[in-house]
């Protein structure tokens, strides 16, 4: 009797299992296909923008060569150097603003931090594209919308937000015990040296959380881009070229280029969370004891 | 305190004096019978100024500076295509080119922005001597006229001759009979050929936007009944997301409709066996009925706001010459249409030339640019795939027909 029910049972969750499995493994399949069928698009040597297959008839590496080397259209390298450039500037500026404001909003208690809070969440609330166009005028009107400087018009349009994105950061720095601060402040450090000598260092999970999103962000970034840019082909970034070829001019013939530079894009954010996953193990452990 | 007052007040002081530098710069240099600097800012698409397609802008400027030696210009080069010129330059006409180049259902886009000047007097003349009527009416706006047309924009026949004759590519019937033909069903701007082929009209001659769209009663209604069964046909494939082009390159589809800009890659895919002509006819209930393209054309245009407005019209209309439309029908095959290089037989015999023009003079209608043309995309889009999708049938094609008619002539909120 006994042992039936142990048979029972254990049948029971064999069958669950294999109900679960298969339901995650259609779920992975459907979730990764894009992903596949884009890498297998640009490795495709048919061209075209359709094709009745979903396997390519052969492969080539073609498609990447030429984005690096027919540059006279389309200049993908350069658009590519822009990107990172530009997405670079700005994850670096917009770290250090989320980091500090996060930590003074955490440690520093003074009037006006309540209502910024607020504001900052009120803020928020709205898409960043609705000031678009004021953000555009303002930077013409700056004599920024023309030539080099369309850069840096970009790294500031990226990074002048970030400061109302402390939230995440914040939360985590409350939960540093402010008895490391105490003793640090015995000790005779200031409150910057509290900062990066303490804090930071213990923080190291939201510190990679912070690069990783401020860095995606102007690296996949369209509408400003897009709106600041306007006709300076020299500036434009990788968004903007990959849109490009798609248009009914291009689409035939760069089709599988746009497949090629999609996964292109896709390695500086894939490499730079490779470097950075190790550290984001738990930054807290062993900082107080007792 | 003082100090700090004392630095604002220089610093107010310096910028004045830089903003009155800037702005008197313009005048100061246009002395009579001295040489005039001028600033010109042109956006053309990227194929005009890339070294392999021969760059024709630079070209095409360089010739105009000399043959202009009163002005000492300096070019700006900018990328902007035909189609979405017309709308960055609306975004901010003031830091924009002073001479562009737009797709002319763009222009109340340009107009609206007050962003387009006007050609009157003898650059008017000698526009309106070069073109033909209906390529000015494309670019003329309540009798105004906002650019320098340089082509035509329109879409046409691209077929097989291995397997079509000449006499077959006449009609769409004697075609299915012979091979598959691929058509843009789910586009709107291919599928209202067969319904103003059977006399359906777009507000009125196509610029009275009072009289509305007329895609309704028994002669539209035939017309998605054609529609219906021509689905039905073995040999007719829909067009949709490149799928026509990928059929002719493995062969199983021998005729595709589209435009100049597939011209180069058919060549390749079909090599002499290149055809092109004009839309079809195509036999409705026992009477013959030809397909109407929209057309368009692709213009010149000329910032408003630019300061130098003298030397842009003149690059404007150097631009869009019978020199300068060789030069683009050499390095990038663009149609031109101009009427004396029509006229010339190495253009007229060109196949894709003639096609083109075939089409534009006399199976087309002239794209309207109205306002309310922008209702008119989507409901005929649903109605193709509609059809395609079967849930337009034999059966409802009547109230379905309406309901098209109705969408078309109504922007959706009021």
């Amino acid at each position: 009797m006994k042992e039936t029910r142990v048979a029972s049972a254990k049948r029971k969750r064999f069958i669950n299992n294999t109900i679960v499995h298969i339901v995650l493994a259609i779920l992975a399949v459907v979730w990764v296909f894009p992903i596949l069928w884009v890498v297998l698009t640009s490795f495709r040597a048919e061209k075209g923008s359709y094709v009745s297959t979903f396997f390519p008839k052969s492969y080539t590496l073609a498609n990447y060569a030429r984005l690096f080397t027919d540059t006279t259209i389309l200049n993908f390298p350069k658009m590519f150097g822009n990107t990172l450039f530009i997405a670079i500037c700005s994850c670096i500026l917009s770290t250090f603003y989320v980091l500090s404001v996060s930590y003074c909003l955490s440690r520093i208690k003074f009037k006006m931090r309540k209502p910024y809070m607020n504001m900052a969440m009120v803020l928020g609330l709205f898409p960043g594209f609705m000031s678009m166009v004021a953000v555009y005028f303002i930077l013409k009107a700056l004599g920024l919308s023309e030539g080099g400087l369309i850069r840096l018009a970009l790294i500031l349009c990226y990074s002048g937000g970030a400061g109302l994105g402390f939230q995440i950061a914040k939360g985590f720095f409350d939960t540093v015990p402010r008895a490391i601060d105490e003793a640090a402040l015995i000790d005779g450090c200031t409150r910057w040296q509290i900062f990066y000598k303490i804090t930071l260092p213990l923080s190291k999970p939201v510190i990679i959380y912070t690069v990783l999103t401020s860095f995606i962000g102007p690296w996949v970034d369209f509408i400003f881009a897009k709106v600041i840019c306007r006709a300076n082909a020299d500036y434009y970034t990788v968004a903007i070229g990959l849109w490009r070829m798609l248009e009914k001019e291009y689409i035939d013939s760069w089709y599988t280029c746009f497949a090629a530079g999609a996964v292109l894009i896709s390695i500086p954010i894939a490499a730079l969370f490779m470097f950075l996953q190790r550290f984001y193990v738990d930054g807290m452990s062993g900082a107080v004891k007792g | 305190m003082k100090k700090c007052a004392a630095i604002l007040m220089a610093a107010v002081t310096a910028a004045a004096a830089f903003l009155g530098g800037c702005s008197g710069g313009g005048t100061s240099s246009s002395g009579q019978g001295s040489v005039q600097h001028v600033r010109l800012m042109v956006w053309a698409p990227s194929e005009d100024q890339s070294i392999d397609s021969g760059q024709w802008l630079q070209k095409s400027c360089d010739a105009f500076a000399a043959l202009h030696p009163e002005y000492d210009i300096e070019f700006i080069y900018g990328v902007a295509d035909e189609a979405s010129a017309a709308s960055q330059v609306a975004q901010d006409p003031e830091a924009s080119a002073d001479v562009f180049m737009y797709a002319n259902d763009n222009i109340t886009t340009l107009t609206n922005a007050k962003a387009a000047a006007k050609f009157g007097g003898i650059y008017r003349e000698q526009i309106e001597s070069t073109s033909s009527q209906a390529i000015v009416d494309s670019v003329t706006l309540d009798g105004y006229l906002y650019g320098v047309p340089f082509t035509t924009n329109t879409w046409y026949m691209f077929y097989d001759k291995s397997v079509f004759t000449e006499e077959d590519v006449k009609s769409l019937d004697a075609m299915l009979e012979k091979g598959v033909v691929s058509f843009p069903f789910t586009n709107s701007w291919y599928l209202p050929a067969f319904y103003v082929g059977n006399g359906c009209t777009l507000f009125g001659d196509g610029t009275d936007e009072a009289a509305g769209v007329d895609f309704a009663g028994d002669k539209a209604v035939a017309i998605t009944d054609y529609l219906v069964d021509l689905l039905a046909n073995p040999n007719f494939v829909v067009d949709s997301d490149g799928s026509g082009m990928a059929g002719l390159r493995d062969g199983s589809i021998k005729a595709i409709f589209t435009g100049s800009w597939d011209a180069a890659n058919i060549r390749d895919i079909l090599g002499d066996n290149m055809g092109v002509a004009a839309p079809p006819t195509f036999m409705l209930n026992g009477e013959e009925k030809q397909m109407m393209a929209y057309a368009g054309s692709k213009a010149i245009g000329v910032n408003a706001t630019s300061d130098y407005m003298l030397p842009a019209i003149q690059l404007a209309i150097y631009l869009g010459s019978a020199e300068a439309q060789q030069l683009h029908y050499e390095l990038r095959n663009v149609v031109p249409c101009n009427t004396e290089l029509l006229a010339r037989p190495e253009v007229a015999n060109d196949m894709l030339v003639a096609a083109q023009n075939d089409t534009f003079d006399r199976t087309s209608i002239l794209q309207p640019f109205v306002a309310a043309m922008s209702n008119c995309w989507s409901p005929v889009e649903n109605m193709g795939k509609g059809i395609r999708n079967k849930t337009v049938t034999h059966d409802n094609a009547a109230e379905q027909t309406q309901a098209m008619n109705d969408a078309m002539n109504s922007n959706g909120i009021s």
